[in-house]
């Protein structure tokens, strides 16, 4: 059987001439469904181009996405995608925001009511749901737009840095939050990160990529047992997956 | 009544200098011996004007209806060309720098030649109050509707939401903040494009009315005439920005303000 994403000599070029930038690939990968994948990579690297590509936002300059064997040739939407930036409109409350997903793909607001409150309730947002996002704070306007991203039960969820620009402490929560959901639901996730540690700790593999132009290095399988909690973080296997993927970005003097 | 003793409590500060200002202007006149048909003191200015307050009403509403109608045409304009500029390539790259370029052009400078094109009616008024207030409309919504951001965009293509529905639903009340940027401005330049219109060639209305007056030495009546204009000016600046308050009172610089 075919893997359920796969990505075949995936390249990507901005510009042409001289002012040509090669920024992505070629790059070969294959997701199996369900399965949670990291893009590990410094910035400038091209791991956000290689995510809008599989999601048919951008096109490739080369190469090929398919999805259960079919070729990706314009947006995908049956995806849920959610960037360091987030999507949550202002003029907008939090439960607003996610019936803009439901509006937008045309569903029935009223069928979706009881999930919104428990989408809502398992990131501790429900006494949050009449605010406008300005009145929120950045954690938790992240997590809105996460339950924005989830609230049609799309079976491919693309994350873009999604914690970016959170404090440490507020990252360690949503990542436990992150893993919840993602552990009853089991969609497949692509997660853009240049964090190590968050990459090691959500994953079940983590693919490395090079610097610009970004090219895969190796991946690493993550074989730790889920939820991986503060317990799992203090591990030894923990610690040694991300001291070996240290060494690799240290061997191309990004770290 | 809170509210009203609360904006008292806040603006006491504003309301005591515009007294302090009036009983300058009031006092300073005698003190100085300023000539009366030079600057006359602002209880003469309201004595003399409420004299003529029926020519003075009736005026106000003839460069009510100029400025009103031509403002509205702007608007409709502007809005109904930066939309269509924002979204055809072939207009960005034809009527978007030929409007700019335009823009540099000090629109005022038409008017005579509207006068003399149109007459004395209604008409070129109106269309000098458009040529003002379409410019900073139309340049505005361009820049409105061509500002959202990159990951919204790619939200709503991940959605297979059609254009029209993206539109109504994102684009359109993203666009509004900076478009009443736009209208505001317009509202502020209306009046003006109005009064310097009727200067030029008219038989009534405010304009008209303060070069008559000021031609007679008579600069009581003037500032009569100015304190219509302001009136005037301020009505459709307060109606202007009421409808930001309504349309998007989620908008982050209304917050800053009510506070």
């Amino acid at each position: 059987m075919k893997n359920f994403i796969e990505v075949t000599e995936l390249k990507k070029v901005f510009g042409n001439g001289e002012d040509e930038v090669h920024a992505f690939g070629p790059a070969t990968i294959n997701i199996n469904s369900g399965e949670f994948v990291s893009v590990l990579g410094p910035s400038g690297c091209g791991k956000s181009t290689l995510m809008l590509m599989v999601a048919g936002l951008l096109d490739s300059t080369s190469g090929k996405v398919e999805f259960e064997n079919k070729v990706v040739s314009g947006p995908k939407t049956d995806i849920g995608i959610m960037f360091q930036d987030n999507t949550l409109v202002p003029w907008r409350t939090v439960r607003g925001n996610i019936e803009l997903q439901l509006e937008l793909r045309g569903l029935n607001l009223k069928d979706y009511q009881e999930k919104i409150n428990n989408i809502l309730k398992s990131v501790n947002l429900d006494d949050f749901a009449d605010r406008f996002p300005n009145e929120l704070s950045g954690g938790m306007q992240q997590r809105a737009a996460f339950c924005q991203a989830m609230i049609h039960d799309p079976k491919i969820i693309l994350l873009d840095e999604p914690l970016g620009k959170l404090d440490a402490m507020t990252r360690e929560k949503i990542r436990a939050d992150f893993q919840k959901l993602w552990m009853v639901k089991k969609p497949t996730v692509i997660f853009v990160t240049h964090s190590i540690e968050e990459a090691v700790q959500l994953s079940n593999r983590v693919i490395l990529i090079t610097p610009r132009p970004g090219k895969i290095d190796r991946e690493i399988k993550i074989d730790l047992p889920y939820p991986r909690d503060l317990q799992i973080k203090r591990s030894a296997k923990f610690t040694e997956y991300v001291n070996s993927i240290q060494e690799v970005f240290h061997k191309y003097g990004v770290i | 009544m809170k509210k009203f003793i609360k904006w008292i409590a806040s603006g006491w500060m504003l309301i005591l200098f515009f007294v302090g200002f009036f009983l300058f202007w009031e006092y300073s006149i005698p003190l100085f011996d300023i000539p009366r048909y030079i600057l006359p003191s602002p209880s003469e200015i309201v004595l003399k004007g409420s004299a003529d307050l029926d020519k003075l009403v009736y005026y106000t509403g003839v460069t009510a209806l100029e400025t009103v109608l031509g403002y509205i045409i702007a608007l409709i304009l502007g809005v109904g060309f930066g939309i269509a500029i924002s979204f055809s390539s072939i207009l960005r790259r034809t009527l978007y720098p030929f409007f700019v370029s335009i823009e540099m052009t000090p629109k005022i400078a038409f008017a005579p030649l509207f006068i003399s094109w149109f007459g004395f009616g209604l008409m070129p008024k109106v269309i000098i109050v458009v040529l003002v207030c379409f410019f900073p409309i139309v340049l505005n919504a361009i820049l409105a509707f061509n500002s959202l951001s990159n990951e919204l965009t790619l939200f709503y293509q991940s959605t297979g939401a059609s254009r029209l529905k993206t539109f109504f639903s994102i684009r359109l009340p993203a666009a509004l903040p900076q478009c009443f940027v736009g209208f505001k401005y317009a509202a502020i330049n209306a009046t003006v494009g109005a009064t310097i219109a009727e200067f030029i060639g008219s038989d009534k209305g405010l304009g008209f009315y303060i070069s008559i007056v000021t031609g007679n030495m008579r600069p009581d009546l003037a500032f009569a005439g100015i304190f219509f204009l302001t009136v005037l000016g301020l009505t459709i600046f307060g109606f202007v920005t009421m409808m930001e308050k309504i349309l998007i009172p989620w908008h982050i610089s209304m917050k800053r303000i009510n506070k």
